[in-house]
């Protein structure tokens, strides 16, 4: 202030430098025009309701939909192998050690009950007597040879038939409480191969302790031996299937604010209704609570409303 | 001791006028080689540093990575500020440090902290890179891919950019960096599928160990032959697909299990975190040229053009580079701008010389002060590393007319002398007299010019890096006239001017220019009623006062009018949720609503970031380059300002976006500012997210009921869902596994695991080990992730792991290595300082803040409040020296004071044409207002000189107020109508920045007209209060 001690006879000019100060200060004062300006593109009143116009809701994709009842079907998919049915097989073992002196079949051959498959000179004989499938059915293995001398604990034939095959699924321990014998699996072995329905018809009652894994078994017929034993398939489950009241699309529901919502089409606009999800399907959900029947909801691209919605929060966010 | 310096170069003319060529000469120089920019760069001096993570989340990038950085970062020399941001995969740390350090010195010590840092961070999470040695305007060319054929996918056009285009341009010297953006960088995708890897009992881990070790060069030095070395080398590298697919992963009694039969192997696009896309009508590569820090824009601009075409002419037909933005016609416009005013001015400026100074010659003396001035400020603007920009050279536009000022009076005084000499008087003695007498009013006249620009220097943050390159130029143009006035003036008029032809009374009008004479016939009277009336002079002095003092409060204010940079940018803030798909989506439909307007010719947009260097951009947000088309097919006149109006009109509000209107340079630097826009800005130190957010929340609540607040707002940290996989450690140990076990397969299974490079040449793509869609890309599927426990059985990996959807921090911000929230306000209708300290008081008492959190005020009410204290101080301390010249030159407290008294008066008249002419009182309106100071102070104190010599010589008071008015009607008239001319040019200027130049422009010249009428009529009228007691005395 020393300045202006020395001024005070000339208030004149005191009068001036203050004026050039306040001038100064007032040029380079607060402004506050930077204030944000938002645009409110929603009701006033009601902060919670979006509207669009109906180019709008083409442009963005928008779908409505009329809540109704719908089927839930809820299913699980599990891997699983192809196998022999274990109950059309058959081991054909010679009855006495022997020498093999005839082959009559080979792996792949269809062989029909009672056939003989090979001639084996008995050790104890020195007679030659035939060795017969039990069973009709294909060879799919084969352990002797031409001159052999073969023992009766070795397996000379393995025939099974393969107009009907095992499904094994693994089922692991968390789903073992949803499988149940009876429930319809499809099998999908993938590779272009076709995909086949079949029924659980046995469920393992004990867990495998290595894998900790219990086994669900379809019996599948397979008539044109295209389900091949030793293939892994994948098996989706249908463990419950039950109508329900109201079912919406998973592409209806969006979270906000920690909360599921689906957007109701009401004459203001579209305005976000918290609902309570029931049971869920692979592409459908349960509402028990927050959507009528009867009332239209946004069925697609609700993300574009819930973004309007929550626009004034993400102006400041980036990189601050 | 003048009179000395005025003798010196008299006696050696022609030392002198070889020194005055010379340095002419190294101006000229200087001025070829200065560097040219837009304008100033308002960029904060920092170096960042990036460190690319993919796949990780913010919290882990935090932990693992920034913290690391930002310790290192600590105590080092200079460092102002460390603030960081960790985003979904990315972590930029932005080391700020002190204005005017070397930027090459600041980098280095940040790289020897940086190796530091590497040591912290765990392997495989990152390594971190400084960015591009440049600044926020350093982005000097964007270009894209232009495919005539559209027979190439996004994936070649990529390969073509980062390996082609890419290095040609990075040779181009003052390039620093080329970065690439938009379509898919090139990938060996080996998609597993997971049953095939239980049919075969094999694990991931073990899929990607095998194709690592099935990929490799080695050498083995040589052997001899025959007396010639054969180098040894075994090729085993993967070339390609086939050699993928045939790796053997496993062999089963004999039958090998190859990488085909697990996996699809394909040629695919690696995961991107941003994309280009035009016009609404799809994708596109694109490419970002880097200027280097210092180098000239327009050059390195020129050098990249032509080097786009000789790329052009490489590149396979049909491919062209196509630029969509350069700076180079932004850097033009504005030194056109600037120019042509400098120009202009000058000619105005010669014109007003010929007319007033009534002979060619005197007048040639004083307009080569102009060149010499101007290129001796080139040549120290070279020295001082002072780019040209608008800024720097408009500095030199408002200095033009008053460059002349110091060798007018010099040249006037020679020329009356010479005409009153007796012809037999040597002519350098005269010339010596003539200049000693008034060269210390000169000297003062230009120190207090230059003096009155020292508050621009004081000037802080962006307000001073935009002005005080004009200061400086002022300055040292002035110091460069002073110069000129006192070697060159003296010399140049001894061989130039010739003496009178006829002699002549010292009486007043006598040999003055017909002009001057007719002036002076209507003034007379006037003058003489002013100073026999007193009170008049006052009346009109109080009333002009009080005019100001009235339309003052009415002026709006700004800070710093916006520079048009002549680029549109339209910028789409999407929810921090949006995926990459519904954000390229939603661009689409605002590219396509933009193309509907018949004055956009395209839209290029880049949405999030490429690589990294230039950007930091979440995928959220998506920048629009519009090109316009030419004016002419405008439906609306008028600039830049008018199409953002139509723009922001026909585009209408965007459902779920928002959007914006900005410039690429004015956002660029923003981004670097991070500063907070709000006027108070409250900041919340702390660790936890939730507790910050929570106590952000109640500070807001309690805030926002103080009175005076609005716009309060919370920073939003959170909006990001997560997919949360939390590891059960009871269910791992039942299996016998690691949580490494568990958290390798999720990561490698669901976010890809390189495995290794193919090599193409030099060009060298990744190989992405990774589970197949199905099976990765829903929750469910996550879920259904089969782990192989030690015991070879397989568990899926909700049986490990709970998985619940969270939502989670969008990214988070650091200073001063501690999290922090930011809640912004602004204040209405109460004084902020009052504000704050009432806010303060209720956040005490209401709000409950635990141990180790800190609440921080700031925003720019701070940075005002600082820049005000400064000026409360630096602007009287300013006067004060103003005022010591001023008695050291009258040697008189009453005459000094005098002239302070035609401040006020020159204030008017500014405010008068700030307020017809429709602006606001903004920083370069002051800054006019200083420029005025001086000019005002001059004129004031030529006329009061002249009156001292009169009342000197006994002549009445009265009488010597009429007199010397008079006959110095012609310096006043000159030096106001030079300096007022030379600014004309700015004031109409519609040119690129001329809306930062016209305010100033209009305070100058509407000052001058206030100005010079009252010194004209109201200073010979106060005089006699105010004059030196000669008379008395003697």
């Amino acid at each position: 202030m020393n300045v202006f001690n020395v001024m005070r006879p000339f208030s004149r000019s005191a009068l001036a430098l203050l004026w050039v100060l306040s001038l100064l200060t007032a040029a380079t004062g607060p402004i506050s025009a930077f204030a944000a300006e938002d645009e409110h593109a929603h009701d006033e009143e009601n902060p919670r309701t979006v509207s669009l116009t109906p180019e709008e809701q083409r442009e963005f994709g928008v779908e409505i939909a009329v809540a109704g009842p719908a089927e839930i079907v809820q299913t699980l998919q599990l891997p699983g192998e192809v196998q022999v049915n274990g109950n059309r097989l058959a081991h054909i073992s010679p009855r006495f050690p022997g020498i093999v002196t005839k082959v009559g079949a080979n792996i792949g051959d269809k062989v029909t009950h009672g056939q003989a498959l090979a001639v084996i000179q008995s050790d104890q004989s020195l007679s030659n007597y035939e060795i017969k499938t039990m069973i009709s059915g294909t060879i799919i293995d084969k352990h002797l040879t031409l001159g052999e001398a073969i023992t009766r604990e070795a397996t000379a034939f393995v025939v099974a038939d393969l107009s009907t095959v095992w499904v094994d699924i693994t089922v692991f321990q968390k789903d073992l409480p949803r499988i149940k014998v009876g429930q319809q699996a499809v099998i999908n072995g993938g590779h272009g191969m076709p995909v086949a329905t079949g029924t659980i018809s046995y469920l393992s009652p004990v867990i495998d302790e290595a894998t900790r894994t219990a086994l669900a078994r379809v019996v599948l017929p397979n008539p044109q031996g295209g389900w091949r034993p030793g293939s892994f398939i994948n098996a989706d489950v249908m463990v419950a299937a039950f109508p329900v009241e109201v079912a919406v699309p998973r592409t209806a529901l969006q979270g906000m604010e920690e909360q599921d919502v689906v957007f109701l089409k009401t004459p203001a606009g579209f305005v976000p209704s918290p609902v309570t999800i029931g049971r869920k399907g692979r592409d459908l959900v349960e509402i028990t609570a927050g959507l009528e029947p009867g009332q239209e909801y946004v069925s697609r691209a609700g993300f574009t409303l819930k973004a309007e919605l929550g626009k004034d929060s993400f102006g400041e966010g980036h990189a601050h | 001791m003048l009179q000395r310096i005025i003798d010196f170069s008299l006696g050696n003319r022609l030392l002198i006028l070889v020194a005055a060529v010379l340095l002419m000469g190294a101006g000229y120089l200087a001025y070829t080689r200065l560097p040219v920019d837009a304008f100033p760069d308002v960029s904060p001096n920092l170096v960042q540093v990036f460190t690319v993570t993919d796949g990780l989340a913010p919290e882990e990038i935090e932990k693992y990575v920034t913290f690391p950085v930002e310790a290192a970062m600590t105590g080092l020399p200079g460092v102002e500020k460390v603030r960081s941001l960790s985003n979904f995969g990315l972590s930029v740390v932005n080391v700020y440090f002190a204005d005017g350090m070397d930027i090459y010195f600041a980098r280095q010590i940040v790289g020897e902290r940086l190796q530091e840092a590497r040591e912290q961070i765990p392997d495989g999470f990152g390594d971190p890179q400084m960015g591009p040695i440049s600044t926020g305007m350093g982005l000097v060319l964007f270009y894209y891919l232009d495919d005539a054929t559209g027979e190439y996918t996004l994936e070649e056009l990529r390969t073509i950019q980062d390996w082609l285009v890419k290095f040609h341009l990075q040779t181009v010297p003052g390039v620093t960096e080329v970065l690439g953006i938009g379509g898919y960088e090139r990938q060996f995708q080996i998609s597993v599928r997971p049953d095939q890897l239980v049919r075969y009992d094999i694990t991931l881990d073990e899929v990607i160990s095998r194709i690592r070790s099935n990929n490799l060069n080695v050498g083995a030095q040589f052997i001899e032959k025959n007396s010639e070395e054969f180098i040894v080398r075994s090729e085993g590298l993967a070339t390609g697909r086939d050699d993928l697919r045939s790796i053997v992963i496993k062999t089963v009694h004999g039958t090998p299990v190859y990488l085909a039969d697990l996996a699809e192997i394909e040629i695919g696009g690696a995961i991107r975190r941003g994309l280009q896309s035009r016009n609404g009508r799809g994708e596109i590569v694109a490419g970002q040229v880097i200027k280097l820090f210092g180098t000239n824009s327009s050059a390195v601009i020129q050098r990249v053009e032509e080097k786009l075409a000789e790329i052009n002419s490489i590149l396979p037909e049909g491919i062209t580079l196509k630029p969509y933005y350069e700076q180079k016609s932004l850097v033009q416009a504005a030194s056109r701008t600037v120019t042509s005013a400098l120009i202009q001015g000058i000619l105005l400026v010669a014109i007003v010389l010929l007319i007033f100074m009534g002979g060619f010659r005197p007048s040639l003396v004083v307009a080569l002060s102009l060149p010499f001035s101007v290129l001796f400020t080139f040549l120290l603007m070279g020295r001082f590393g002072i780019s040209a920009n608008l800024m720097s050279l408009g500095g030199l536009a408002i200095a033009i007319g008053m460059l002349v000022d110091g060798t007018i009076v010099m040249v006037e005084n020679i020329d009356r002398r010479l005409r009153l000499a007796p012809p037999d008087q040597s002519r350098l003695r005269i010339i010596s007299r003539a200049c000693g007498e008034v060269g210390r009013p000169i000297v003062f006249a230009i120190a207090i010019i230059i003096l009155v620009f020292v508050p621009l220097f004081t000037l802080q943050g962006v307000e001073g890096k935009t002005f005080r390159p004009l200061a400086y130029t002022v300055a040292i143009a002035m110091l460069g006239s002073l110069l000129f006035s006192l070697l060159l003036a003296p010399t140049l008029s001894s061989m130039l001017m010739r003496s009178s032809r006829k002699q002549g009374e010292d009486d007043e009008g006598a040999g003055e220019p017909r002009v001057v004479r007719w002036l002076q016939v209507p003034y007379r009277p006037v003058v003489g009623f002013f100073v026999r009336h007193r009170p008049a002079a006052i009346l009109v002095a109080v009333v002009l006062l009080a005019l100001g003092a009235v339309i003052l409060p009415r002026l709006g204010s700004e800070f710093t009018p916006k520079l048009r940079e002549g680029t549109i940018v339209v910028r789409l803030t999407m929810p921090p949720s949006i995926s990459l798909t519904q954000s390229q989506a939603t661009t689409r439909i605002v590219e396509r609503r933009l193309m509907a307007i018949p004055e956009i010719k395209e839209v290029v947009s880049r949405i999030g970031r490429g690589e990294v260097g230039a950007h930091t951009d979440p995928i959220n947000s998506a920048e629009m380059y519009v090109v316009l088309q030419p004016k002419d097919k405008w439906r609306v006149k008028g600039g830049q300002e008018t199409v953002e109006n139509l723009i922001r009109e026909e585009l209408g509000n965007v459902p779920g976006v928002l959007v914006n209107l900005t410039q690429p340079i004015e956002m660029t630097v923003d981004e670097l500012l991070e500063g907070v826009r709000a006027e108070l800005a409250i900041k919340i130190f702390g660790d936890d997210l939730e507790t910050l957010k929570d106590k952000a929340d109640e500070v807001a609540a309690v805030v926002g009921d103080v009175a005076g607040a609005a716009d309060v707002q919370v920073d939003q940290v959170d909006g990001t869902p997560q997919l949360l996989l939390r590891i059960d450690r009871q269910a791992i140990a039942r299996y016998g596994l690691n949580v490494d076990d568990v958290q390798s397969v999720i990561k490698a299974a669901v976010g890809g695991e390189t495995a290794g490079q193919i090599y193409e040449g030099i060009r060298r793509f990744d190989i992405l080990v990774r589970y197949a869609p199905e099976a990765r890309s829903t929750a469910d599927a996550i879920a259904e992730i089969l782990i192989t426990a030690p015991s070879g059985a397989h568990v899926p990996l909700d049986q490990l792991v709970s998985i619940r959807e969270i939502i989670g921090p969008r990214q988070i911000t650091r200073e001063d290595n501690q999290r922090f929230i930011t809640i912004q306000c602004n204040v209405v209708g109460k004084d902020i300082g009052s504000f704050v300290d009432e806010a303060q008081e209720v956040i005490a008492t209401k709000v409950d803040l635990p141990p180790g959190y800190l609440v921080t005020w700031g925003g720019q009410f701070r940075l005002q409040q600082e820049a005000n204290r400064r000026l409360m101080v630096v602007v009287p301390v300013t006067l004060l020296f103003v005022f010591l010249l001023l008695f050291g030159n009258f040697g008189s407290l009453r005459n000094s004071l005098l002239i302070l008294l035609n401040i006020p008066l020159a204030l008017t008249g500014g405010i008068v044409g700030l307020w017809l002419t429709g602006q606001n009182l903004s920083v370069p309106a002051s800054v006019g207002f200083i420029a005025l100071f001086g000019i005002a102070l001059e004129n004031g104190m030529v006329l009061v000189t002249y009156f001292n010599q009169l009342v000197q010589k006994g002549i009445s008071i009265d009488e010597a107020s009429v007199r010397g008015s008079c006959q110095r009607i012609r310096p006043v008239l000159m030096t106001a109508t030079t300096t007022a001319l030379g600014l004309l040019p700015l004031l109409f200027s519609h040119g690129t920045g001329s809306e930062v130049q016209k305010p100033l422009a209009t305070v100058v010249v509407g000052g001058l007209l206030t100005s010079t009428i009252l010194t004209l009529l109201v200073i010979p009228a106060f005089y006699k209060w105010f004059a030196i007691r000669v008379e008395k005395e003697s």
